[in-house]
């Protein structure tokens, strides 16, 4: 594994990870990673970086009368259109 | 894009279908909302802003094509037209991204961690708070395509359509955001003590 082939796939990590690489070089990162340690690692944190900011940022408490704000609001709409 | 002084939508066939599509999106679009408001009260009053303007467009809407995507739009877009003035400025933070290099979350925990394996286990111990935080602080244009990609799971493309910017821009924001919110969880992970220096 020459140190030019790990620098040219840890560039393409982080379209890797957003699933944004063509199928060519998706396949050729993997191949890569299958065979790499070092990468494996780098691409492994990253992995669990994105999963993690996803995880706590995302959201689990809606207020419960948000949903019934909104239909009524809509509603309303009717009544009164712009 | 919706425009708030259209008409709501006069057939009940279009308004039953705003409802079986448009309003399972609350919970990600409040979400959403929190990240970019930064705090509740705010999300609420623009969740609620940016389904009447697309309840209002929602005959120009094509069915078939992404709805998700249709309502984010509108929802950045209320955001940046109503919001945006009112907000609190974020802590600045720093995007110069030429002196940050791209790994430098994992270099840095990685020589602080005994077990090679341990660096996804500091990710985990970050309070839920810290990392919220740590997203909210970053500048707007950052934050958006950090939330919209990592938060939201939205492909390049559909970030591009929803904050009308090209690809390139997207994967640019993306890049130096992701940059600045692993410097913000670096300076946490120390602060909170998780690795040794």
């Amino acid at each position: 594994m020459s140190p030019t082939d790990c620098e040219r796939v840890l560039e393409q990590i982080e379209l890797y990870l957003d699933g944004e690489l063509v199928s060519a070089v998706r396949v050729e990162v993997e191949r890569h990673l299958g065979a790499c340690g070092d990468c494996t690692g780098h691409a492994d944190f990253q992995r669990k970086l994105k999963e993690v900011v996803r995880a706590k940022c995302g959201c689990r408490d809606v207020p419960p009368e948000l949903m019934e704000r909104v239909r009524s609001l809509l509603e309303r709409s009717h009544d009164h259109p712009a | 894009m919706a425009r708030s002084q259209a008409a709501p939508p006069e057939d009940p066939v279009v308004r039953e279908r705003f409802e079986r599509d448009a309003l399972p999106l609350l919970p990600n679009l409040y979400g959403a909302a929190l990240r970019l408001t930064r705090n509740p009260q705010d999300a609420e009053d623009l969740v609620q802003e940016a389904y009447l303007r697309a309840y209002r467009g929602f005959e120009g809407f094509r069915e078939g094509t992404n709805l998700r995507a249709w309502m984010y739009r509108i929802l950045t877009n209320t955001f940046i037209n109503s919001y945006r003035k009112r907000q609190r400025e974020p802590v600045t933070v720093s995007v110069s991204d030429e002196d940050t290099p791209d790994w430098y979350l994992y270099d840095r925990i990685g020589s602080s961690v005994a077990e090679p394996s341990a660096e996804s286990e500091v990710l985990e111990q970050i309070p839920d708070e810290d990392v919220q935080r740590a997203l909210e602080d970053l500048p707007e244009v950052f934050r958006m395509a950090v939330l919209l990609a990592d938060v939201e799971g939205f492909s390049y493309k559909e970030i591009a359509e929803i904050l009308d910017v090209p690809i390139g821009t997207v994967m640019s924001r993306l890049h130096r955001g992701r940059k600045a919110l692993q410097r913000a969880l670096w300076e946490t992970v120390r602060e909170r003590g998780l690795v040794t220096d």
